[in-house]
Order: C-alpha cells, then sequence, then structure tokens
C-alpha cells in the first residue's frame, strides 16, 4: 500500500479532509479506538496485519506506509 | 396554569424550573425520599462524595454544562494518567493508554463495523432509517454472531456495549445500539474520556444538580404517583396522599414505571414493551485512604473478561480518599446483584487485588443495584429491545391528551445520558407552554 492509500484511510477514520503524507494521527485526534480501525482497514487491503504497537512507532501515512512495504 | 411533573430527577426537575420561570405553578410528585433520579450521590469520606449513578459530561453536553453553571456547579477533569490494566483471560497485563492487549484488527474490524452502522441511522426518527425493519428485527448478539468471527471481537463487544449503554447484546436490536451510538455522538466520542463524554465529572457529585434544581421548587417526596386522568377541564394525578388538579401533566420517569401508572384514557400505545429491559448497570466504589494505584504508575483505569467489575476507573474527589468504581454490567449485573452482601464485597475486592495487588484493605465498600431498584429499573437507560423502535418510536414524544413525556429515553439527542434528560425537560417544557 502507498502513501495515498494510507492517506485515505486516515481521511474515512478521522473524518478530516486535510491529511498529508507527514500529518500524525494521534495529533489529529485519532485515538486508540480509532488506531484499530486504520489497522483494520490496512489488513483488508493488503493482508498485512500490523499491531497497535507497530503503528504507535510509525503513525503518519509516510511512516505507515513503509512499514506495510517491509511487512508485505 | 397549573402542572404537575411526577418523577424528581433531571428531565422532571429541568421541565418543572422552566416551567416555574414561565409563571406556571407546578408542583412535582417523586417516589423516593429523594430528588435526583439516577444521579445519586453517596458520601464516601467527611465532605468528599461519589456518584453510585450518572456521573460524567462532556463538552458536546451543552444544555448540562450551562445548567451546572447556572447552578454554580463546576466540572473536574476524570483524570486518566498512567498506565490502565487488563484481565482478559491470561493474567493481568499492565498497558499504556487505554488500549487492551487483544489483536487490533480484529477490533478494528468490530469499530468499523459499528461506525458503519451507526452512521446509516437516522438520528431524530431511528424508527424511519432506512433498513430500519430489519435493524430493528436483530438484537446485536446476533449481529456479532453473523458477522464477526474473531475470538477477540467476541470477547471485547460485550463489554463494550457494556461500558456504552449498560446492555447484554441479546437484549437490545441492532437498531437501538446503533442509534444510541449515533445519538450519543459517535462510538470516538462516546468512548472517550479526555475529548469525550467521559471528560469531566461534576465537582462534588452530580447529585447536587437536583438539590440545587429543587431548592426553588414544590417537591413533594413519598409521593408515588398511582393514577393520571385526562379530561377535558384538566387532569388528576393521584398517588397514595389523593388527587393533584392540574392543566397538564409531564411524566418524566423510565418507560416501564410510566407503564405502571393507570393511565386514563388508556393510551393506544404503550411506553414500553416486554421486550424493553433494563440498563444492566450496578456501580460499585471501592474506598481506599489514597488514590494509590497513582503512586504505582496506574490510572486505576481497568478492563476485565471476568466479573464482577468488568471496568473500573478512578473517581477519586479532589483532596479526598481513594474511590476506584466497578462497572458491573450487563448479564454479569444480574448474576452480582443476586449474591449475598459479603460475596459482593469479597468477590469485588479480590479483583481490585488482582488488579492493583499493593491496595491496603479498603475503608469503605458500597454497592448501588440500579437493576433491582424500583423507583429507577435500570440504569443508565431503558433497552430498546427487538421491534421496541418500530412501535414506539413515532410516539416518543406525542403527548396523549394532557399527558406530556419527558426522560432522558424520550430524547432522540443524548438518549441515555444526563444532557438527554435535560433536553427533554426543555423539550416539553416548550410543548405545555405553548399549548396551554
Amino acid at each position: 500500500m502507498n502513501v495515498d492509500g494510507v492517506i485515505v484511510i486516515f481521511r474515512r477514520v478521522l473524518e478530516i479532509d486535510e491529511i498529508t503524507a507527514d500529518s500524525d494521527f494521534f495529533e489529529l485526534g485519532g485515538d486508540s479506538l480509532l488506531a484499530t480501525r486504520v489497522l483494520s482497514g490496512v489488513a483488508r487491503t493488503t493482508g498485512v496485519e500490523l499491531s497497535f504497537d507497530d503503528f504507535l512507532l510509525a503513525p503518519t501515512p509516510d511512516a505507515l506506509a513503509k512499514r506495510i512495504g517491509a511487512a508485505e | 396554569m397549573r402542572v404537575a411533573v411526577v418523577g424528581a430527577g433531571l428531565a422532571g426537575l429541568t421541565a418543572a424550573a422552566r416551567l416555574t420561570e414561565a409563571g406556571a405553578e407546578v408542583t412535582v410528585l417523586e417516589a423516593r425520599d429523594r430528588v435526583g433520579g439516577r444521579t445519586h450521590g453517596i458520601e464516601v469520606a467527611p465532605g468528599s462524595w461519589a456518584d453510585a449513578g450518572a456521573a460524567y459530561l462532556g463538552d458536546r453536553h451543552t444544555r448540562l454544562t450551562e445548567l451546572m453553571s447556572e447552578l454554580d456547579l463546576k466540572a473536574t477533569p476524570t483524570g486518566m494518567v498512567g498506565d490502565s490494566r487488563f484481565e482478559l483471560g491470561h493474567g493481568a497485563d499492565t498497558r499504556h493508554g487505554r488500549f487492551p492487549p487483544l489483536n487490533a484488527v480484529a477490533l478494528g474490524d468490530l469499530f468499523d463495523r459499528l461506525a458503519d452502522v451507526t452512521a446509516t441511522i437516522r438520528a431524530d426518527a431511528p424508527w424511519l432509517t432506512p433498513d430500519a425493519a430489519a435493524l430493528d428485527a436483530t438484537t446485536a448478539a446476533e449481529w456479532l454472531e453473523n458477522g464477526l468471527p474473531h475470538p477477540d471481537a467476541r470477547l471485547f463487544f460485550p463489554l463494550f456495549l457494556g461500558e456504552m449503554m449498560a446492555a447484554d447484546p441479546a437484549d437490545v436490536s441492532v437498531l437501538h445500539m446503533a442509534f444510541y451510538l449515533r445519538s450519543g455522538g459517535g462510538i470516538r466520542y462516546l468512548n472517550a474520556f479526555e475529548g469525550g463524554a467521559q471528560q469531566d465529572r461534576v465537582d462534588g457529585g452530580a447529585h447536587q444538580i437536583c438539590e440545587r434544581l429543587a431548592v426553588n421548587l414544590d417537591v413533594r417526596l413519598g409521593q408515588p404517583v398511582r393514577s393520571i386522568e385526562s379530561t377535558d377541564g384538566g387532569v388528576t394525578v393521584t398517588t397514595d396522599s389523593g388527587p393533584h388538579r392540574a392543566d397538564a401533566v409531564v411524566v418524566a420517569i423510565p418507560p416501564v414505571l410510566a407503564d405502571a401508572i393507570d393511565i386514563r384514557p388508556r393510551p393506544a400505545v404503550p411506553r414500553s414493551t416486554e421486550r424493553t429491559a433494563p440498563g444492566c448497570a450496578v456501580k460499585v466504589h471501592i474506598i481506599y485512604p489514597a488514590p494509590l494505584w497513582r503512586d504505582h504508575g496506574l490510572s486505576g483505569w481497568s478492563v476485565n473478561a471476568y466479573g464482577p467489575l468488568l471496568s473500573t476507573v478512578d473517581d477519586s474527589p479532589t483532596d479526598g480518599p481513594g474511590v476506584l468504581t466497578g462497572f458491573v454490567t450487563g448479564t454479569e449485573a444480574h448474576r452480582f446483584a443476586a449474591l449475598p452482601a459479603a460475596e459482593r464485597r469479597a468477590a469485588a475486592v479480590a479483583q481490585a487485588d488482582r488488579l492493583f495487588p499493593f491496595l491496603p484493605e479498603p475503608i469503605g465498600f458500597h454497592v448501588t443495584d440500579w437493576v433491582g431498584d424500583e423507583f429507577s429499573r435500570g440504569c443508565y437507560a431503558a433497552l430498546f429491545g427487538p421491534g421496541d423502535w418500530t412501535r414506539l418510536g413515532p410516539t416518543l414524544t406525542e403527548r396523549h391528551h394532557r399527558v406530556h413525556w419527558a426522560g432522558t429515553e424520550t430524547s432522540t439527542e443524548f438518549f441515555g445520558l444526563m444532557e438527554g434528560a435535560i433536553r427533554s425537560g426543555h423539550r416539553v417544557a416548550a410543548e405545555i407552554l405553548t399549548l396551554y
């Protein structure tokens, strides 16, 4: 999944349009509940199942896309 | 104009205050020997109070916030600093934040599906939701069974519904579940402490709202209403000590209790059905000399797969003792409430000791059983079972002759919460002031 794919998921879950590759999910109001929805969105699209802790360490579309890429 | 109000909870007293302000002569009839309804304070140490009933509010609860400011009451933040504890079937874990150590993707699937169904609900009239018939025919338990196979989703779902709405998934229709979550602001808002519906508590206890409202009102305690008869000339509201005549009556009590009043003429549609279940909440307060978990880097928050305490939260008053509040919800509430007092205490304290092994012997212990309470019949709110919204929804706020309905269960905004009760009180007062 590329950065744009992650941005689409961030937009859907956070219900915020202004998301860029560097937007920090947790600074934009994301909490643990919403974070699980990002992870399930990623898993449905790519088959890659990341953990909550993975996401904490990669909370931007750019960082998360890299992590997904490494796992794919 | 004379108005009788049945029920001195938030809805009834808010309506009574508005009507009095507008010049009506209002008498409030309350079954209990106290005001407050499902808000109730327990003095856990001299001058320190804990909320045995409704407790939390957030910044979207605008009517409640305004009312508190009128009554000179302040909000105090629900502190959630430190790590959480979880007992989810393999011993107790400590984790940073509130996220349970369960499969995040499985929980995400659950929340995605909840968000999807919640988004389809017509918030102002759930019975008119496009797919209402199907959603109202299915229980939340069946909904889970059919779509979410992962064991972690199945473990967490009843805990989540218990926390959000004090419901056993078998008791509520999908329509009611989705409506409730929508009405309260969506799953993220309802679930959140900071920035959500549990952000604050009322400093000194939520029971003070009704106590302060009642000061300037004519409230008669210990007066359960037995019958209400509307005629062309007025309405007669009868308690064991006699009749009260008025031009209109506000019935501001839970639906099952409203149905126990002999209302003549008889309404064509009742307020509840045999599928309407009580909100299943028993609240436990365990009192310690101080909130000692904080010294160990813990917030007091826990989520547990086994009861009695399915979740715990630090409700310690400022400068007071340590108050660990335990929520016993869903089917566990029925089981726990039926235990002898000594067993309830032993089970709850033993669980607190497993979660927070450094705790000393508690200095106080309180159980508030809302399920068995004859003048509430459940808490947080009535649970609409399959078919209920379709049958009861269209007449939820529709007056019946001189009988007007209030209570948090008549508010499609913030249903089940203090905010919903207050909004229903405002709505019913405006209705009466327009009509009479």
